[in-house]
């Protein structure tokens, strides 16, 4: 346990985008609230304070959310390749560390700890920007900003992220270790080809489209089967806004597929194929050394 | 008391290339072991097979465990430094310090930071600001302050001015080295370690070629300067090598007869480098 520690703060030392990436974007976003013009006087007072603050609290932590996939995934494809590229893996083998614990402390940093710093930075940027928001506009549109219970269930909608996308994208974190610890350059090349290549040699000698169709799904699949749609499962408020009808949901609890998505056979499909990548992973650390 | 390592027919290839061909070798505690070859000869693979970073056919033991199996329990007991300036450049000193610290049972921090200030580089710089030779003397500063059973240096002083590789190799031996310890080590610069190390093994096309102590050396090996006139007699006595040497013909020979070789010219005692070159310059017809 001391030692993963250890492991995830060499992570930070390493990393420091980590945290600098959510730092600046908090900070450009805090600096938009203090200098950019508040627009949101203009909306007609009939819009539900609730929506405002709802659609504010969203679009802050939908931002920091996106930034931090693609970092994350950058991540993911570096973190075992650095160690080769720049020789020091053999002085990281040179401590009573096992390739184990070694990868699962980079799959834990990409899945969790990022995770929950950008969580955390998005939180703070809302608080700040609400405070700052609520000090320079009329007391509409700050007191939009600060519905405690909207703020509450955007702390349990960011847990429920976390522990479902970690889930969820499981596989898709262990294929990239595996290109991380197995490629000898251009790592973002090799974690594309081999799935084109395959997706390609299928549709040619075969003629279907399984394996696109797989891929695809668990690219794009993740909203679907973890939370329900909008199908009648949620309340609504609906309010009347000149001739436009403003849909709010009345509350985020009735969006959550928990049952759903942790009964889908899917969700464990490629949580086993993900077991099996890291595995591939930790060989590939064990016995690659040079780059 | 058991061999602290143990190779027994270990062989390793890579493709059609056969880095080590049933080697043999072992070492016991309390010796410091050069282990001396040409490049390519096999000395780096049978280092990293030694410290478990490769896997291997044949048997191997070090301090009583399977290397590749057993990686992490042997890095609690043994330490290598396995190449030139390996610490990662966005490493600082005292975060390195402190990571080594905290995962190694057997770091000893007050040990680091003495090692540390005698070379005045500190604490919150980071790798990439450092000149080569002085990454290596960090690196030198972790390796030396674990205390570890077997130590394991490849090329350790490269980089390094010829003052700071004297500092570190009387270190070496006067304050790191007791009976307790084992030390391999490789160099290109043989003569530089040839008076600390206790014995040598000679590694050739991926084999052993030379396994002993450097008292055996000394009273098995002697060379021979003779005169052209006295060189068939020289011959006769079945030397391994020859070199032509101002004017004079340098003859070598294994268990000679000194007596005789005495009457012939003058006899000295080889040196490593010497008997290196002899043994692995090939045989005279």
């Amino acid at each position: 346990m001391n030692t993963t520690i250890w492991l995830v703060r060499r992570e930070f030392w390493e990393n420091r985008a980590i945290w600098m990436i959510p730092a600046v974007l908090g900070g450009i976003m805090i600096l938009a609230a203090l200098f950019g013009r508040i627009d949101l006087m203009a909306l007609p007072s009939q819009v539900p304070s609730r929506a405002v603050g709802g659609g504010f609290l969203l679009a802050v932590a939908a931002t920091f959310f996106a930034v931090m996939s693609i970092y994350s995934t950058w991540y993911l494809l570096d973190c075992l390749y650095a160690d080769r590229k720049d020789r020091s893996v053999l002085f990281w083998k040179s401590m009573p560390i096992s390739d184990t614990t070694t990868v699962m402390s980079k799959l834990g940093t990409a899945l969790i700890v990022i995770p929950v710093v950008y969580f955390l930075a998005g939180d703070l940027t809302t608080l700040m920007m609400a405070f700052i928001i609520s000090v320079r506009a009329s007391s509409t549109i700050g007191g939009a900003l600060w519905h405690v219970d909207l703020w509450l269930q955007l702390q349990v909608l960011w847990f429920y992220l976390i522990v479902t996308t970690a889930l969820w994208y499981l596989p898709i974190a262990a294929y990239l270790l595996v290109v991380s610890a197995w490629a000898k350059r251009a790592v973002m090349l090799w974690s594309l080809l081999p799935p084109l290549a395959l997706l390609l040699a299928e549709r040619w000698f075969l003629g279907t489209h399984v394996l696109a169709g797989q891929i695809g799904e668990r690219l794009l699949g993740y909203p679907r089967v973890a939370f329900h749609d909008d199908s009648g499962c949620c309340s609504w408020v609906t309010t009347a806004v000149d001739n436009d009808i403003i849909r709010t949901p009345a509350s985020i609890w009735g969006f959550f597929n928990v049952a759903g998505f942790f009964s889908s056979q899917e969700t464990w499909i490629g949580a086993a194929v993900g077991v099996a990548l890291i595995v591939c992973a930790i060989q590939l650390r064990t016995r690659r050394t040079e780059i | 008391m058991p061999a602290v390592i143990e190779a027994r027919d270990i062989t390793k290839k890579y493709g059609a290339h056969v880095a080590l061909d049933r080697a043999n070798f072992s070492a016991e505690a309390g010796r410091i072991v050069g282990l001396i070859g040409p490049n390519g000869a096999g000395k780096t693979t049978a280092l990293r097979a030694i410290l478990g970073l490769t896997a291997y056919q044949g048997q191997l033991q070090v301090l009583g465990r399977e290397p590749f199996r057993e990686r992490t329990a042997l890095m609690r007991d043994a330490c290598f430094i396995a190449d030139v300036a390996v610490l990662p450049a966005w490493l600082r000193v005292d975060h390195a310090i402190d990571f080594v610290a905290g995962v190694h049972p057997r770091f000893r921090r007050d040990r680091a930071l003495a090692l540390l200030a005698k070379t005045g580089i500190t604490g919150k710089r980071r790798m990439r600001e450092l000149s080569k030779g002085m990454q290596t003397q960090v690196h030198l500063a972790l390796t030396m302050a674990i205390d570890a059973k077997l130590l394991v240096l490849d090329e350790p002083t490269l980089g390094l001015d010829i003052l700071a590789r004297s500092a570190f190799y009387d270190a070496l031996v006067n304050d790191y080295m007791d009976e307790t310890r084992t030390i391999l080590i490789t160099t290109h610069q043989v003569e530089e370690i040839e008076n600390l190390l206790t014995d040598v093994l000679f590694i050739d096309k991926g084999r052993i070629v030379l396994d002993s102590s450097l008292d055996d050396i000394a009273t098995r090996y002697a060379a021979v300067a003779v005169a052209a006139d006295r060189i068939d007699a020289a011959r006769a006595e079945k030397p391994f090598h020859e070199r032509p040497m101002l004017g004079k013909v340098v003859l070598y020979y294994e268990r000679p007869n000194l007596a005789k070789l005495a009457t012939l010219g003058e006899v000295h005692t080889l040196s490593v480098a010497d008997l290196f070159v002899a043994k692995l310059s090939g045989v005279v017809e």
